[in-house]
């Protein structure tokens, strides 16, 4: 006979992962949505003001809806926004908008001029720490406002935001204090975050009549005032200097620093969608960001959320234009290994693959007959190398001429990107109308070698042993070790591989401590200053100790021309002096790599490679190919 | 009984606290923030990021937050996904890791013991042969090329089961197959050593001589002992295979802890791998005692007092 000892062990293992099994499935199941499409990996937030991806902004521009919306055709402004209608003054810097009437919240509340304002405010206030703030730096006095305390001197109007009571969410306002800034002690923070660390700033603020002393600090932290200050959460420019102004229930005016042709545009950029201050006020953070709690204004809002899974987006019955918007229900899946997505692209489970892998485009690009959903277009990224300008012999001009003249970046293409790429000669990727972009000149290994000797290293010899960085990932590791090859091949130098995770990659390009260090760069919006303006002297992103007064004055002095045609030859004026100092060296440019089934319909290419979710219908009966695969109307 | 578990119980708190504090050391000296980007950011800016994650507070204050939060069960909120708290992703996350973990685990253990049994009883005959070669390939054999096959067979040339995803029974069973299958292999040979050892001993001829059939002699007399080194294969790989794996998730899309877990130490989420972390060591712990817990029911002549 068994023992019930010995019958323990096999029910256990038998029935409890059985039981366990069915019951994890049956709370999972889901029925599919309308449309599905690989989101590539978990969204960081659907919170606009936090966060940069791509992925985010595809779930964030179907949720929410700014002023202005762009078209799903070429990206460019139109007046089917939450605002109706705009006008601009003469000068091209103030903007008055007019939000329809019939605009509103999923909870079903009207949208107002004071919500832009509120999510204009959180947006670029210093404790919201949005990455993208300086997308409305375009503002007057902006700038000053997101930076708190470096943004203020003596005499400015400024706000003094007091702690928060225990009662309130870490999403609310403290209590707001006005008055004038007598003095800064001390005057300016150091820069390096260390010393930073170290230094308590007191605002000496005048508040109706009486001075009081200010230092940033939270009892809840345990920090103590210093003798005779008070402590407080924040001091800044009075929001009121900020050009953001309320002048009706539904306009706003919005008054620019300078005449910014492309404002229009980064209006209706995802980061600067409005949030709703009730939602964010009642709940808290992470909690308003929860499908049962979160509020907004745009044509879907969140059904389900399942972390690394799913976002089930369902129609939003309250957004204006619902009549519009064709899909019912959209799964955005968070799949991040790139052949997964692909075997369920083409075991049909989903409808659009965002991204193909390197190794595979070869395989769809000759596919035999040729297909009718893979349709590659360029993009507004470039792939390049910065050089050290510091760093001898990179601080030499003809150095960096020859590391760019013998480089064959076919040869990147074909090797490693394995896709439609095309080979850069300068830093402004093609495709933006009404400009035309100087270049170095065709690759000419005789010529660089003749720069090389001039420079005092004839045939490679007496060069320093010079390193490339990058941040681990495979390409980059590829791409180095092809430069590292053709260097050595065509100038006989010596360059090592240098590979760091991205934090490090990161700080190390930051504090110059490289010879030449990758990068890859994709614009904000559709104009070429936003590749442009990176490389004035000291400019954040420059870190290549590369600095050129003609440049700044040209970058600077194109910022308040008004006329279009002008300013865009100030600016290319400016990239010929960059393609001619060469502190960059341009390998490639990108193009798209989406997968899409042939009955999407309302799926455009375009240069950002954005698809906005709320365009796409099905139509399964049309034959004819869908618009994505025709060529482009540009 | 109740004194093997309280002891037990101080060793567990006295073990987290140890990997909790190498952890945190670990991960809040690697380099690089979790704000980094590639954007470079004002001075002022940085300085509030810094704020806001009590980056400018000395490590050991920051070391005594974490650690009082952590006691109360409070993991904190991901970096990398703000709107998720560590312990709102461990809910969601990990009963599909466990559903799939347990589910391979079944497979793995009904076949592994039953391969492991008859390869025992007929030793040397071709099945014995033959089951142990798959056993040895199934052990050999990393996870993604058996996943690799299984999908080309299961999904593209036999239209079956769906590539990857998660939300109904059927995209299960890849993904548990192929996560059980060296489990599958390793428990076959374990049971089967077991089984050949048991077999040689004295009761069980004893049994035989009883006039007891071969089926009787196996099932219940032998297998019991047999097992018991499955058993303590079984403790340690259940807390493994509950948890996730990085592979079988990744190549089937499922959305569970294992590749989270990974993932959270490359991008510097560092509530995340701290949480999760300090979770599998709590379940490692668990899994251990219920192992010898298992023992002193299996066997009679182990007592209380290990």
């Amino acid at each position: 006979m068994l023992s019930l000892r010995s019958m323990i062990l096999p029910a256990l293992v038998v029935l409890l992962p059985l039981a366990a099994a069915v019951w994890s499935v049956n709370t999972s199941r889901v029925e599919r949505a309308d449309f599905t499409f690989n989101n590539d990996t978990e969204i960081e937030s659907v919170d606009p003001a936090v966060v940069t991806g791509q992925p985010e902004g595809r779930i964030i521009e179907s949720l929410y809806e700014g002023l202005v919306k762009l078209d799903p055709k070429d990206r460019l402004p139109t007046k089917l926004g939450t605002a109706e209608d705009w006008t601009v003054s003469d000068d091209l810097k103030t903007y008055t908008f007019t939000i329809r009437k019939d605009a509103k919240w999923s909870n079903g509340e009207p949208v107002t001029a004071e919500d832009y304002r509120y999510s204009l405010r959180r947006f670029l206030n210093p404790l919201t720490a949005a990455q993208y703030a300086y997308q409305a730096w375009y503002i007057k006095n902006a700038e000053r406002y997101t930076l708190g305390g470096d943004g203020i001197e003596a005499g400015d109007r400024v706000e003094v935001e007091l702690n928060l009571e225990a009662s309130q969410h870490n999403t609310c306002t403290g209590e707001l204090l006005r008055g004038i800034l007598v003095k800064k002690t001390p005057e300016k923070m150091p820069e390096d975050e260390e010393e930073r660390r170290g230094v308590i700033q007191e605002f000496l603020v005048e508040i109706e009549g009486s001075q009081r002393s200010f230092v940033i600090g939270d009892p809840a932290y345990g920090d103590v005032a210093p003798e005779g200050s008070e402590l407080c959460r924040l001091v800044t420019l009075d929001f009121g200097e900020v050009g953001v102004k309320v002048l009706d229930t539904r306009v706003i005016e919005i008054t620019l620093a300078n005449p910014t042709p492309y404002w229009p545009q980064l209006l209706g950029f995802y980061p600067l969608s409005p949030v709703n201050r009730k939602c964010l006020e009642t709940h808290g953070a992470p909690a308003w960001t929860q499908p049962e709690n979160l509020v907004t204004n745009g044509a879907y809002i969140v059904e389900l959320r399942r972390p690394r899974d799913r976002i089930r987006l369902k129609k939003n019955p309250y957004y204006w234009n619902a009549d519009a918007v064709k899909l019912e229900t959209i799964d955005a899946l968070a799949i991040e290994d790139s052949n997964t997505a692909l075997n369920m692209y083409e075991a049909g489970e989903i409808d659009w693959v965002t991204q193909l892998d390197g190794t595979v485009v070869p395989d769809i690009m000759n596919a035999d007959p040729p297909r009718d959903d893979f349709n590659p277009f360029p993009q507004l990224t470039v792939y390049y190398y910065k050089l050290n300008t510091t760093r001898p012999p990179l601080d030499d001009k003809r150095v960096r001429q020859a590391l760019a003249l013998a480089l064959d970046r076919q040869e990147f293409i074909d090797t490693v990107t394995r896709g439609t790429e095309k080979p850069a000669l300068n830093l402004v990727p093609p495709g933006i109308r009404g400009y035309l972009s100087p270049t170095i000149g065709e690759p000419d290994p005789e010529r660089a070698r003749e720069l090389l000797a001039e420079a005092g290293f004839p045939g490679g010899r007496g060069f320093p042993r010079m390193e490339i960085l990058f941040n681990t990932l495979d390409q980059h590791e590829a791409m180095a070790e092809l430069a590292r090859k053709q260097w050595q091949r065509e100038l006989g130098i010596t360059v090592t591989l240098q590979n760091e995770v991205w934090g490090s990659y990161l700080n190390r390009l930051r504090l110059k401590q490289y010879d030449i260090g990758r990068q890859a760069w994709t614009g904000d919006y559709i104009d070429p200053n936003t590749w442009l303006d990176m490389y004035v002297t000291d400019g954040e992103n420059n870190q290549t100790g590369w600095s050129n007064p003609e440049y700044d004055r040209l970058i600077s002095e194109a910022m308040s021309i008004v006329d279009a045609e002008e300013r865009l030859a100030a600016l290319a004026k400016a990239e010929a002096i960059l393609v001619d100092e060469v502190p960059i060296v341009p390998i490639y440019f990108y193009y798209s790599r989406n997968l899409v089934k042939p009955y999407v319909r309302g799926f455009y290419n375009n240069l950002q490679d954005t698809h906005p979710l709320s365009a796409i219908w099905i139509d399964r009966t049309q034959k004819s190919p869908n618009p994505f695969m025709n060529p482009p109307a540009q | 009984m109740i004194a093997f578990f309280l002891r037990r119980f101080c060793w567990m708190v006295l073990t987290v606290w140890v990997v909790f504090t190498i952890t945190w050391v670990l991960a809040n000296f690697a380099p690089g923030t979790p704000f980094d980007r590639e954007r470079e950011m004002p001075p002022a800016i940085r300085a509030n990021m810094e704020r806001r994650y009590n980056l400018h507070l000395p490590a050991y204050q920051r070391y005594g937050i974490d650690l009082r939060k952590m006691a109360v069960g409070d993991l904190g909120v991901s970096f990398k996904m703000q709107d998720f708290t560590v312990n709102r992703v461990v809910a969601e996350c990990w009963p599909a890791s466990a559903a799939l973990g347990l589910l391979a685990l079944a497979f793995a253990s009904l076949v592994g013991l039953l391969a492991g049994i008859v390869s025992a009883a007929r030793r040397g005959s071709f099945a014995d042969v033959s089951l142990m070669t798959i056993a040895t390939v199934g052990i050999a054999l990393p996870n993604f090329v058996i996943a690799g096959f299984s999908i080309l067979l299961f999904v593209f040339l036999i239209p079956l089961l769906p590539p990857a995803g998660w939300g109904s029974p059927r995209a299960m069973i890849l993904p548990a197959l192929c996560l059980g299958a060296p489990y599958a292999a390793y428990i076959a040979r374990i049971a089967r050593t077991g089984m050949l050892d048991v077999l040689s001993q004295d009761f069980i001829r004893t049994a035989r001589a009883k006039g007891l059939s071969e089926w009787r002699v196996v099932m219940s007399h032998a297998l019991p002992i047999a097992v018991m080194p499955v058993v303590s294969f079984l403790g340690p790989a259940v807390a493994g295979i509950i948890t996730g794996s990085l592979v079988v998730e990744k190549i089937f899309a499922v959305p569970g802890l294992g590749y989270a877990f990974v993932q959270s130490a490359l991008v510097n989420d560092t509530p995340m791998a701290m949480g999760l972390t300090v979770l599998f060591t709590i379940l490692l712990f668990v899994m251990n005692t219920l192992v010898d817990f298992a023992y002193t029911l299996l066997d009679p002549r182990v007592g209380w007092t290990t």
